[in-house]
């Protein structure tokens, strides 16, 4: 290109001009790439499952959790230093045993067929049986 | 096939069926604008194409959201600007050193780039707006190349017009020192 010796100005016509290029067919091929990119990233992404708006059972249950969960640590915080330690481990594996039984429980359901527990009355159920285990009371709860 | 109006995209992104198209139309429509828009902020044909390739993709997540009060036009720029802006801020954390001087090195990569056909003096000039504050830059770009009204420009960027206004005149001014000096 032919260089300009004269001294710039801003208002020079010329100099306004955008003076970037692209590729040859650039702008033709952009939008096939990009939907190529989009359908790419929607296929590689993990779906995850929606959960809908919480019904007022399974805010309840929530609930319950919740209290149950500030009730046993408080109870945990008062126990002596001493025992803490086998507590908290006894707590873990009660835990675990919770979610060894659902597991059970759930395949049994799955293979028999006779009981269909729906999400929310799954989840209540979880919900109550945590707090039998820990000795919550029920009473105080639901009144 | 002809050109859809912007109420038209937005209703058929939101129409079952319809969304591809709708998409396909709103890409044809601005993708170019928005490519040079991004280009003279990030310089580089490469980097430029993949801004616009993020900033389509954020419009086609968001586009079932978008509130059309705010005007398609001024929402995709700003997606653009935004993008192209932090898109800068990343490269600048991953790849330099904080006292090499960033603008010095995209300047060095517009002087060997195949895709920049300007003369002496255009070179001049991109070295020139290089060294401007980014929010200056973008301002001037705007306003000399693209001729976009103050009005838009204070929506896109969502600074007053007046502040916008004195930022071009500044823009301006070191402009043609720095023109001056060499």
């Amino acid at each position: 290109m032919k260089m300009d010796r004269k001294k710039p100005d801003l208002q020079q016509e010329a100099l306004k001009k955008s003076p970037f290029g692209v590729p040859e067919g650039y702008f033709e091929s952009f939008s096939d790439r990009l939907l190529e990119r989009i359908k790419e990233e929607e296929s590689s992404t993990v779906p995850v499952r929606k959960i809908g708006t919480p019904t007022r059972w399974m805010s309840l249950a929530a609930a319950v959790l919740a209290a149950a969960l500030l009730t046993t640590s408080i109870i945990r915080l008062s126990s002596s230093k001493d025992s803490e330690g086998i507590y908290s481990d006894l707590a873990i594996l009660e835990q675990m045993q919770v979610l060894e039984d659902d597991r059970y429980l759930y395949e049994l359901l799955e293979e028999e067929g006779s009981v269909e527990l729906n999400e929310d009355e799954a989840f209540a159920s979880q919900a109550i049986e945590y707090l039998a285990i820990n000795d919550v009371e029920m009473d105080l709860i639901f009144e | 096939m002809p050109e859809w109006d912007d109420r038209e995209i937005v209703v058929g992104f939101n129409t079952r069926g319809k969304e591809e198209e709708a998409f396909n139309q709103l890409v044809a429509k601005y993708q170019e604008r928005l490519y040079w828009h991004i280009r003279k902020i990030v310089i580089s044909h490469d980097d430029a194409d993949d801004v616009l390739q993020n900033t389509m993709i954020k419009v086609w997540r968001s586009l079932g959201s978008f509130r059309a009060e705010s005007g398609l036009y001024t929402w995709l720029y700003r997606i653009a600007t935004n993008e192209a802006l932090s898109f800068l801020k990343q490269k600048k954390k991953k790849a330099f050193a904080p006292w090499v001087d960033m603008e010095e090195q995209m300047f060095e990569k517009l002087e060997a780039d195949p895709w920049f056909s300007g003369d002496e003096i255009q070179l001049k000039l991109q070295e020139a707006i290089l060294k401007l504050p980014e929010k200056q830059r973008i301002v001037f770009n705007m306003k000399y190349f693209d001729h976009v009204k103050y009005e838009d420009m204070s929506k896109i960027l969502g600074t007053s017009v007046g502040a916008l206004k004195a930022s071009y005149h500044h823009a301006v001014k070191k402009i043609e020192a720095m023109l001056e000096k060499d």
